[in-house]
């Protein structure tokens, strides 16, 4: 996965813009993949490598933003370079609040298209990295007994071993057996990584 | 009655009376005439002609005493004997006929050349009347005239105003439709510079970037060009027109507008449509009014899907342009509503632009008409095909 060349999508209606941006993402030697509107880029396969999309709102003022709500729904988190012909102040912040890395207005320059790209492309990056994070935390979790889950929950709230084992109906030796799994399993070093490992896979703690 | 030709004091027509015999007389001695009589019968006529009536009979009775006094044996004597009178009698009887045909002769020419004279003054009376009747009827037209051209110009300005305003309501619009291709030139430009500053310069790929640059300065100067069109302000001039690029054009200059109010267009443009004769801003003024109002419609209701659909047909001598939309639909009770001057459901509308396009297509020898579609609005107009013979 690392390492693979990144792709930059491109959704414009106006043939001669696409044709435009791919010739510039070419000249770089950045991969381009273009579609002439959002459906037709929803309906084809995404490749599994860092990537950032460029997106023309031309298509009607508030549908450029759904469309970014439908991939949020469809569970694409991609970056998005919004490319308007009018800056329209509103519906730019918007549409960075719902996630878009860059606003950019026409005309503009091509560099500052590919500093946008490159941008884009450095945070999926991360945040892919992060992703992948999580993916390997949550297969360790995944390993963990229920019970051991349930000690994990009760050691992240900061209770002792002894308070667990009474709170669980169990002997002080039996929790601090699963305890040295929990940390064991998690590949946890200690009790602040154990909670922030928690604090990324979203466990809630328990309070007695 | 006035006689104009004969003398009419009594002086005159016993002169001429008298005269008339005694020259008959003077002649019939010179001539030593045996038979006096028909120069006398001329006497009396010309007494009667031109002395009327009274001279006439002083003629006969003149003549008869010449005769008797001069021709009758015994001569130079007025002493009337049995054997003369037969002979006088004989005189004056036609000669009295021949004084009253004269008469009535004379009578009926001079009323005749009276009512010809009377006919004559009526004749100028009318004329004159006639020609006075004419003159105002000139003055009339020409004002008529002026008027005319004052309100075809009035109109034309009107027209013009209408348009701008439609055309400064599409304003974000059109710079959008500038802007596009400017972006692609951008663009273009700097990946053509990429290309030619690779360690080995790409040069069909930077040709063919420059290759866009050209097409899509072009295509800004097309877009410029339409516009201009439509801004300009210029007087009628009627050629054969083809509808369907006037519709082509306008589908370019509101594509951005109908991207922007999501709507679809559909247009189903009849091939080889005939050509009508028109001012092709003025048509094209037509549709996009009719355009941005069905857009402008449906942009103001949730109803979905928003489609405007323009369809353009031979319609025996005519061409029928038809324009749809799926907005909120007319006024039912009174369709024709819209087509009044200052109707507008807009809150800054001048309400003016239905008003104006129906003027402008009936100033084409065409119709403009609306109905309800239950779903939507339906606009047409129809337009006579162009034809040699105008």
């Amino acid at each position: 996965m690392p390492g693979d060349p990144p792709v930059v999508y491109v959704v414009d209606d106006d043939a001669a813009a696409r044709a435009a941006i791919r010739s510039l993402l070419d000249s770089v030697g950045l991969r381009a993949q273009t579609f002439g509107s959002a459906e037709e880029f929803l309906a084809s396969p995404r490749l599994d490598v860092p990537a950032c999309l460029v997106l023309d709102v031309r298509m009607p003022g508030a549908s450029g933003l759904d469309f970014q709500r439908d991939l949020a729904a469809r569970n694409v988190a991609i970056p998005i370079i919004f490319i308007t012909g009018h800056g329209d102040i509103p519906m730019s912040v918007e549409a960075m609040k719902a996630g878009a890395s860059e606003f950019l207005t026409k005309p503009f320059r091509g560099q500052v298209l590919l500093d946008a790209i490159h941008k884009a492309l450095e945070r999926d990056r991360a945040a892919r990295h992060e992703r992948a994070k999580a993916a390997e935390l949550r297969q360790r979790l995944d390993a963990l007994t229920p019970r051991e889950r349930e000690v994990m929950q009760f050691v992240i709230s900061g209770l002792l071993n002894k308070q667990i084992a009474a709170e669980l109906g169990a002997s002080e030796r039996t929790i601090k057996i699963h305890r040295g799994q929990v940390m064991r399993k998690m590949q946890a070093d200690s009790l602040p990584d154990l909670v922030r490992m928690a604090g990324t896979l979203g466990i809630p703690s328990r309070k007695y | 009655m006035p006689q104009h030709t004969s003398l009419n004091s009594a002086a005159s027509a016993i002169a001429l009376a008298f005269a008339c015999v005694a020259a008959a007389l003077m002649i019939t001695q010179a001539l030593n005439s045996i038979f006096p009589t028909p120069l006398f019968f001329a006497a009396i006529t010309v007494s009667t002609w031109f002395g009327g009536g009274a001279s006439g009979l002083l003629a006969v009775a003149l003549a008869t005493t010449v005769l008797d006094y001069y021709f009758v044996p015994p001569s130079h004597r007025f002493a009337l004997k049995a054997g003369e009178l037969p002979y006088l009698i004989q005189f004056a009887i036609p000669a009295l006929l021949n004084c009253w045909f004269v008469k009535k002769r004379k009578d009926a020419e001079s009323s005749l050349r009276q009512a010809r004279d009377q006919l004559e003054y009526k004749v100028r009376e009318r004329t004159a009347e006639l020609r006075q009747a004419n003159q105002q009827l000139k003055t009339e037209i020409a004002e008529r005239i002026r008027a005319e051209e004052i309100v075809q110009k009035t109109q034309a300005d009107l027209a013009h105003v209408t348009r701008v305003t439609t055309l400064g309501e599409l304003a974000a619009s059109i710079a959008h439709e500038v802007n596009q291709p400017l972006m692609a030139v951008v663009i273009n430009g700097d990946a053509c510079l990429q290309w030619l500053a690779r360690e080995q310069p790409d040069l069909p790929e930077a040709r063919e970037a420059v290759g866009r640059i050209i097409a899509e300065g072009n295509r800004a100067g097309e877009i410029i060009r339409r516009i201009r069109a439509l801004f300009k302000k210029s007087p009628l001039q009627k050629v054969p027109v083809n509808i369907n690029e006037l519709i082509q054009d306008i589908a370019a200059l509101t594509q951005r507008e109908l991207v922007r109010n999501a709507v679809s267009l559909r247009t189903e443009l009849a091939s080889a449509l005939p050509p009508v004769f028109g001012d092709r801003i003025q048509l094209q003024q037509v549709i996009l009014n009719l355009v941005v109002n069905a857009i402008e419609a449906m942009s103001g209701t949730n109803r979905r899907p928003r489609e405007l659909r323009i369809r353009s047909e031979r319609d025996g001598d005519g061409v029928l342009v038809t324009i749809r939309d799926t907005g909120p639909g007319l006024p039912l009770a009174e369709p024709e509503l819209v087509f009044g001057a200052f109707f507008t459901t807009k809150p800054d509308g001048l309400g003016m632009g239905l008003s104006i396009s129906r003027t402008i297509i009936e100033g084409h020898r065409g119709r403009l008409w609306a109905t309800d579609a239950g779903d939507g609005a339906i606009f047409q107009f129809r337009l006579p095909i162009h034809t040699e013979a105008g």
